[in-house]
């Protein structure tokens, strides 16, 4: 009886992780959502940073090639 | 493994920023203050302290770099571009200071009426925001720089736009995705929302105890969420679009400094007392550890001992290998993660885990 009794309290906890682990995933699909078409509407770049990061190779290197040092 | 021990700061830490390598391999001439910078493996740390220099490190081997020397005061805070070009300080000597990463050099200086005590980029890296400190006279303000990306540009002297922060001063600042929102967190332990064009005030709420000061305020990775950190011993996860609180990790200590790691769903708390204002005796009593909570699920999970002081700053490693901390007694300890902490999951994690890549994912 104590091992059922413990075993439901352990099927609880689990249950209420996987909801609280559910409304996080979901949460975040949805705010991941909304910002990359806030992004696309404003013409952004899907990743800022990658973006930048282009940005700054060409002007470095504008014939595409990375310079290899030893 | 074994944490690696940084001690190039002569008083207590106040600020610590973990950035990926620059991208670019640097020319030779006119890096006179660095060494071994073609090296592209490591992370950078930067960290401030009460001393008047701002420290570059290795984050994988504990090389100092160098040094950026010119304030004439405690340090507060640093923050670096999102292309690892420049960085940009604020000081107890009233000014905020731009640097060039590679060389040291001192790009530009602001000058303001009081110190300056955070400092951030936006996501590309075209505005800083720097929060002034109230005192005789002066309220509390949040400043927004333009700012130019070129280590040979002019930097303006304008600021584009000031908030006055007349009910509770600012402690900390950020700005969200798309630079929408300024968010500040205030020392009455509210939080404020702004209009990152305008500075018009959208919304204030008492997301920590009153009068408990709002210690830190740090980005999820696309800044559409952060985490707060205060002194009424709790830490909390809110939503930067409509300010609310998601999740709440309690601590046993006043709290300096979160963080929030990638790749895993956990969150980092620092804190501690200082032991002038400790009244009990037992062996803990600083509490000086790290703190791991799960993001999700809000339970402790572990703590990671080794300063002697409270934790003033602790910052996650942005490609999510580790973090580091910054402590009261002056030293930066950097962890690497071992592989069981990428193995702790939960059973419903992995369940979940199971189940994405059933489906592809």
């Amino acid at each position: 009886e104590d091992a059922e009794r413990i075993s439901s309290a352990d099927v609880a906890v689990v249950e209420a992780r996987r909801r609280l682990l559910n409304e996080w995933y979901d949460w975040l699909e949805q705010m991941e959502e909304e910002l990359a078409e806030e992004r696309e509407a404003l013409g952004l770049p899907a990743d800022p940073v990658a973006a930048l990061l282009e940005q700054k190779m060409a002007e470095v290197a504008p014939d595409g090639e990375e310079q290899v040092i030893e | 493994m074994r944490p690696i021990l940084l001690a190039g700061h002569e008083r207590a830490l106040t600020q610590i920023k973990l950035v990926p390598p620059p991208f670019l391999p640097f020319p030779q001439e006119g890096t006179v203050n660095f060494v071994g910078w073609y090296n592209r493996e490591g992370d950078l740390l930067f960290s401030t302290a009460k001393d008047q220099h701002i420290c570059a490190w290795f984050a994988h081997n504990g090389e100092r770099l160098g040094t950026y020397q010119g304030h004439q005061g405690a340090i507060w805070t640093v923050d670096v571009d999102p292309t690892s070009t420049i960085i940009a300080s604020g000081s107890a000597d009233n000014t905020i200071r731009l640097w060039e990463i590679k060389t040291g050099k001192l790009l530009k200086t602001w000058d303001f009426p009081t110190a300056v005590k955070r400092v951030e980029f936006n996501e590309d890296g075209t505005r800083l925001l720097g929060v002034t400190e109230k005192r005789m006279g002066h309220l509390g303000t949040i400043v927004v720089l333009d700012i130019k990306l070129d280590v040979n540009a002019e930097q303006s002297d304008e600021k584009v736009m000031t908030i006055v922060c007349d009910e509770s001063k600012a402690t900390v600042a950020g700005w969200s995705y798309l630079s929408k929102y300024i968010i500040a967190g205030h020392e009455d332990g509210s939080v404020s929302q702004y209009d990152g064009k305008t500075g018009d005030l959208y919304y204030n709420f008492p997301a920590h105890e009153l009068n408990q000061q709002i210690t830190d305020l740090q980005w999820n990775q696309d800044r559409t969420y952060f985490i707060t950190a205060s002194k009424d011993k709790t830490a909390k996860l809110i939503s930067a679009k409509d300010l609310e609180v998601m999740k709440t990790y309690p601590a046993d200590t006043p709290l300096n400094s979160a963080t929030i790691t990638p790749k895993k769903d956990f969150v980092i708390l620092g804190g501690g007392q200082a032991a002038m204002d400790v009244t009990t005796t037992s062996a803990r009593q600083g509490k000086f550890e790290a703190r791991f909570y799960h993001k999700i699920f809000e339970d402790e999970i572990g703590r990671v001992r080794g300063h002697f002081g409270p934790l003033n700053t602790v910052a996650a490693d942005p490609t999510g290998k580790g973090y580091a901390s910054g402590g009261e007694d002056g030293y930066v300890r950097v962890h690497q993660f071992d592989k069981g902490y990428f193995d702790f999951v939960y059973e419903v994690e992995r369940e979940r885990q199971n189940r994405l890549a059933a489906q592809g994912h």
